[in-house]
């Protein structure tokens, strides 16, 4: 295209008295990529993990919400009658998955036969995570010398790119770690990648309505005392933003469930140090730095426990789970037929029943 | 003996002794929560931590 300058503007230069008009242009692109939205600050994240993880006795105490989802994630390998060579499991933490799979009896169900532990069907888990001392705090537990699988740990050097080869394993797993993530279609997007054609991921994340109790009454404390709120919880995922991601990146037969879970403190300061001591502390950009001052500490307590409290006296924390599967796409996995394809109305066929 | 107590759980077991004033306080706060402005509750407030004040001063 060519530039077309108005008369009006362009003058010779002995005629020009006061400005010189120098030629400027201006692009207005897009790099190559979407770019991301940076929310958290994963250096703090990697601190606040690896801060936790130091306290060994401590972070274990604190592992219940991890330990139970992990357990939730790994029973829904009861439903996959298949054998998995390599297996990633993508934000371990402490391995709690490998832990959760060499459970004896995994089948919930006490009237069915006694199951063998999930880690028959997986013949190696790579357990991968940005922080190595989290990651290695149960390195020395019994489940890591399970005689069907071998448990190896990788640490990343970020979350949000991962170092392994295009279709290199027959499944992905990833519990509670992936809130976390800044860009979380294209970590959801590598880990099709990653995956074997027609192998699944199967993933559980918090979102939602996680933690809206601690959020709602900091909240109103910080504006009761101070006139102002800033982020103390992460903004989560919904459930249907999860079912949109993961149909963008491309993964077939989706699943999409909701669990929560909640948990009963006796005061908002325990639910506090029980979040800090699993490394779940705030990692929000553009949060305010340093500790929450006395004032609102008080403030918040008081208002949560009128706000939410139990009738005994405890407060509840809900944890909103978002389970996911997803299949890498094949050609020779189930698909939909063409639209228009049917040739049987269902109305006459639900009408013939009665 | 047992470890030093967190400056937090110090903080919390003074509060826990103060629910009077803390329910008091909350129930200011809840009972019109869609319009909260500073210092709403300015007089509640301060009788709590006038509470926890006096409490965290018989812990140590």
């Amino acid at each position: 295209m060519r530039l077309i300058v108005p008369r009006a503007f362009w003058r010779p230069p002995n005629h020009t008295p006061s400005f010189t008009a120098t030629a400027r242009r201006h692009y207005a692109f897009q790099a190559a990529g979407a770019p991301a939205f940076q929310v958290f600050n994963r250096r703090t994240k990697w601190l606040q993990k690896e801060r936790a993880a130091s306290n060994v006795e401590l972070s274990r105490q604190a592992d219940y919400l991890r330990v139970e989802v992990a357990s939730r994630v790994s029973e829904r390998l009861l439903d996959i009658k298949r054998h998995f060579p390599r297996v990633l499991d993508l934000g371990a933490n402490a391995c709690n998955i490998a832990h959760a799979l060499t459970k004896e009896n995994p089948e919930p169900d006490p009237s069915l036969a006694i199951s063998p532990p999930l880690s028959t069907k997986i013949s190696e888990l790579v357990c991968a995570d940005s922080s190595a001392a989290l990651l290695n705090r149960d390195a020395d537990l019994p489940f890591n010398r399970d005689p069907n699988m071998t448990v190896t740990r990788h640490v990343l050097e970020d979350e949000e790119s991962l170092p392994f080869a295009p279709a290199s394993f027959d499944m992905v797993l990833s519990s509670m770690s992936l809130h976390w993530i800044n860009d979380l279609p294209g970590v959801l997007g590598q880990i099709n990648n990653v995956l074997k054609p027609d192998c699944p991921f199967i993933g559980a994340m918090l979102g939602g309505d996680t933690l809206f109790e601690l959020r709602t009454s900091m909240q109103l404390a910080e504006q009761e005392r101070r006139g102002g709120i800033s982020p103390h919880v992460s903004p989560l995922a919904d459930t249907r933003d999860v079912g949109g991601l993961l149909q963008r990146v491309g993964f077939k037969m989706l699943t999409v469930d909701v669990e929560d879970i909640v948990v009963n403190y006796p005061d908002a300061y325990t639910l506090m140090q029980d979040l800090q001591a699993m490394g779940e502390s705030n990692a929000v950009l553009g949060r305010e730095m340093g500790p929450i001052g006395r004032d609102v500490l008080l403030a918040t307590d008081a208002i949560y426990r009128e706000l939410h409290g139990n009738e005994d006296g405890s407060l509840p924390a809900t944890f909103r789970i978002i389970h996911m599967i997803g299949w890498r796409e094949s050609e020779d996995q189930a698909k939909p037929l063409a639209r228009g394809s049917g040739n049987v109305s269902l109305k006459d066929f639900l009408e013939k029943k009665e | 003996m047992p470890p030093k107590p967190r400056p937090i759980q110090r903080f919390a077991a003074a509060v826990s002794k103060c629910s009077p004033s803390a329910v008091e306080y909350g129930k200011c706060v809840v009972a019109d929560y869609n319009s909260v402005h500073k210092d709403k509750c300015v007089k509640e407030f301060l009788k709590l931590k006038d509470c926890y004040l006096a409490a965290s001063k018989g812990s140590k």
